[in-house]
């Protein structure tokens, strides 16, 4: 038997002897950590003051509010409750399934018996029926869909993939906030940039510097540099080294200089050095957006030495997608280049002079990003070595980083600037 | 962003204001679009400097409610639309969004009513002008090339400084302008009611407050940030009222002291002939047709956004129709039933464009108070909850408001 928060709220709520207590003004839920809570309390109001109703006394919730006692026990506050008419109803929160943000219109209860607990919240209406419910013409409009034999549009979501972002104290989101950290970083962001600047703002706060690294790649620019701003300065560098050196070069590129040269003070040397190189480049250029992140072998190995050079290399640990490796001589000039997948299937005999591609293309840092990308689709590569005049490789520009250059900028998601 | 990066913008904009450089982004925002541009010269030419006594309090209004929606932006981050849902409910928020869908829809045909006026200015017929024109924005806006077309219609929004010149070309007597600004003098007849509601409710409307607590929520001003865009709004505000004023006074000198009551853009265009002459009615119809395409364009898409966003609907221009079907449903409602309003065979047009602004005066007090109630709640707005004199004169505007209205129903029913 299930029932919506909207048929409870505002309804008188009767106890065993049939005498009116009060009117029902909320009801608590206790957050569980997994699954779906159990009701802890009605807040009842009868006049003025505003009491708690502890959630056993309750018989029933549908088509009426009656207690099983006459003498109904107050339920004194642990802390850990959900209200839900303050802090879910009406408000903004995480469908984790289906990673995005929704407006709860209507909640539903359920009638469960295991356990002793009586009721459990179980879902989240945020479809046009549950606001039609709250608007009091949801049976009519049902009616009318049953007319014109239409089955009425589905919209509940399971609490379980569900997260709520508001609360009294940010402590009690702990569980919230690990569910939505388990989404893709590119889904948080996007959540991050639809959510008003505080919530946004206490929500990016709570990853780990890990995931704040991979969502803020994804935020759009502007907002990229503000959400940095608000974070302490020795996180904020952490941050940046965890990014890539060609995403942290982006985003530093966008500070005032005052605020770069402190973050890139606060980093450690090694990705300091990388990302001043990248920052001496114009941003649209290859040089402005190619990574130092990349996997080189020497001269003169075969594939099985090459295989155990890169096994023990920091270099290509640090090479996040790994799908060519480079052959330089001492002086880093590009020699060759071969795929990991050549390397896999060849004979450990076999040397890497043989196996590897003598041709192959490359770019010089101030080319163009469209030029880039143009290429990196001509030749069907992964990435393009950055070559200096005298052939010694300075970076490479990954795929993902070159379709960026061609992708047309989105239209402002929000209100338009004018008026 | 350090504070210094984000003050400069704003410090700039100050410094345009006070130096009167590059009157163009502010002026654009002085109603010189239709409605505006309309309320204005008929307020003049009907009243003479009759209504500036309206105008000047309407615009004390205009600065109490806007910064009041600006302060509730940078404390809570969140639009006044959705601080309506989360604070009082669902059936609150329908009604308002209702009512705001109403005053825009309203605004929007004013616009349309510009469009097709300045087009038979240029003896295009309206059945041509409008359907072409509408068609135009819809496609225009969301297929997304609006952006560049908004520069040349900004470009062409500076018309309005004309106004600003005509009105100490035509000598009007500045010690009269400056008597009436300060003493009121109300008449209680219908057509005074009217006149004064629609002064009001083309200087402050309920859609500017929702759109100001947005814009300000968006950019995530901070606390030590927040005095600085205080003295942005407000300035912006006074500004723009001035130059209101000059359009008043400029029709006022010209129209009301020739005896014309505009009734036609024809006649408004006359009021600025001390300026330019025999190209007043060019330079009108050119500059009125920019300002209300660009409206035309903007405020039902911004309307829908809003709309869409406090219902939980998915919205949108990135968003393809079939995944979005309410926002572009009700954009496509709001462009057409605009459009349709104005092809009305007969309807005058001029009329149109300043009578629609009474709806917003009288949906303002609902605003109001609703906006009141939420700057006064400390826990919503912390340290940032409205001092005495803010309540003090945003109730004064809600009751003026509400009892015009009352005694207009009143004196029209009679």
């Amino acid at each position: 038997m299930t029932t919506y928060l909207s048929q409870i709220l505002g309804k008188p709520v009767w106890d065993a002897d049939g005498q009116r207590v009060g009117r029902c003004a909320d009801v608590l839920v206790a957050e569980a950590a997994q699954g779906f809570p159990s009701l802890r309390a009605i807040a009842l109001r009868d006049g003025d003051k505003p009491h708690l109703i502890d959630g056993e006394a309750i018989a029933w919730l549908t088509p009426s509010i009656i207690l099983n006692t006459s003498r109904p026990p107050a339920y004194p506050l642990r802390g850990d409750e959900l209200s839900l008419a303050h802090q879910v109803l009406d408000r903004q929160i995480v469908d984790t399934e289906g990673r995005r943000l929704v407006r709860v219109n209507d909640l539903q209860l359920a009638r469960v018996s295991a356990n002793g607990a009586h009721f459990r919240l179980i879902g989240v209406d945020v479809g046009t029926l549950g606001m039609l419910r709250r608007l009091g013409i949801e049976r009519w409009v049902l009616g009318l869909l049953r007319l014109l034999r239409r089955k009425p549009p589905e919209a509940i979501i399971p609490w379980s993939d569900v997260a709520p972002l508001e609360a009294d104290r940010p402590i009690r989101l702990r569980v919230s906030f690990e569910k939505i950290s388990r989404l893709h970083p590119a889904d948080i962001a996007d959540i991050i940039e639809e959510l008003d600047r505080p919530t946004g703002e206490a929500l990016l706060h709570t990853l780990d510097t890990e995931i704040i690294a991979d969502t803020m790649q994804e935020i759009e620019p502007e907002l990229q540099a503000t959400m940095l701003g608000t974070l302490p300065p020795e996180q904020a560098a952490d941050v940046l080294e965890e990014m890539g050196p060609d995403d942290a070069a982006d985003l530093l590129a966008d500070l005032l200089p005052e605020h770069r040269s402190r973050l890139l003070e606060l980093m450690e040397a090694e990705d300091a050095v990388d990302v001043k190189k990248l920052l001496t480049y114009p941003e649209d250029t290859a040089g402005g957006i190619m990574t130092t992140e990349f996997a080189t072998i020497p001269l003169g190995l075969t594939v099985g030495q090459a295989l155990d050079y890169l096994r023990r290399s920091p270099e290509a640990r640090e090479d996040e997608a790994l799908h060519y490796v480079y052959v330089v001589d001492e002086s880093r000039r590009l020699q060759g280049v071969i795929t990991v997948r050549e390397l896999v299937l060849s004979a450990p005999e076999a040397a890497i002079r043989e196996v590897m591609q003598p041709d192959f293309v490359t770019v010089d840092p101030l080319k163009p990003q469209r030029e880039v990308a143009r290429m990196v689709a001509k030749y069907n590569l992964l990435a393009i070595p950055v070559v200096s005049v005298d052939n010694a490789l300075q970076g490479i520009v990954t795929v993902d980083d070159a379709i960026d250059a061609i992708i047309p900028t989105a239209w402002k998601k929000r209100l338009p600037r004018i008026f | 962003m350090t504070l210094r990066q984000r003050l400069r913008p704003i410090a700039l904009r100050i410094l345009f204001l006070l130096g009167f450089i590059g009157p163009g982004l502010i002026t654009a925002s002085a109603g010189n679009d239709a409605p505006g541009i309309a309320t204005y010269s008929m307020a003049g030419s009907f009243y003479g400097y009759g209504l500036l006594w309206v105008l000047a309090w309407a615009a004390l209004g205009a600065v109490v409610l806007l910064e009041m929606a600006a302060r509730m932006g940078a404390a809570t981050g969140k639009g006044l639309t959705e601080l309506i849902r989360e604070r009082f409910g669902m059936r609150t928020t329908f009604f308002v969004m209702l009512s705001l869908i109403l005053a825009n829809l309203g605004t929007t045909a004013a616009q349309f009513a510009g469009v097709a006026s300045s087009a038979e200015l240029f003896g295009i017929s309206r059945y041509v002008a409008i359907p072409l024109c509408a068609a135009a924005v819809w496609f225009l806006v969301l297929r997304g090339s609006y952006s560049r077309v908004e520069k040349v219609l900004l470009f062409l929004t500076l018309y309005s400084v004309t106004y600003v010149v005509t009105a100490f070309l035509a000598k009007p007597p500045w010690d009269q302008v400056l008597r009436q600004t300060l003493v009121p003098a109300a008449h209680l007849n219908t057509d005074y009611l009217l006149a004064a509601l629609a002064t009001v409710g083309t200087t402050v409307t309920p859609w500017a407050c929702a759109y100001m607590q947005a814009s300000i929520a968006d950019k995530g001003i901070s606390p030590i940030e927040y005095p600085y865009t205080r003295i942005d709004v407000v300035l912006g505000l006074i500004v723009s009222s001035a130059v209101a004023a000059l359009i008043v006074i400029s029709a006022a000198a010209t129209l009301h002291a020739s005896g014309i009551r505009v009734e036609t853009a024809q006649q408004a265009a006359m009021a600025l002939e001390p300026f330019a002459g025999n190209w007043a009615r060019h330079l009108f119809s050119v500059g009125l047709l920019g300002a209300s395409l660009l409206a035309a364009s903007v405020l039902p898409l911004a309307t829908t956004y809003a709309v869409c966003e406090v219902l939980g609907w998915e919205r949108g221009i990135d968003r393809s129709m079939q995944d979005a079907p309410l926002f572009y449903g009700l954009y496509t409602v709001l462009i057409v039933l605009s459009a349709l309003i104005v092809l009305i065979p007969g309807l005058p047009l001029f009329s149109l464009m300043w009578l629609s602004q009474v709806l917003n005066a009288v949906l303002l007090p609902i605003i109001v108070v609703l906006m009141l109630c939420l700057a006064n709640d400390r826990r919503l707005m912390g340290t940032w909850h409205n001092r005495r004199l803010t309540n003090l004169l945003a109730v004064l505007l809600a009751v003026a408001i509400a009892v015009a209205t009352g005694a207009l129903l009143i004196s029209a029913l009679r």
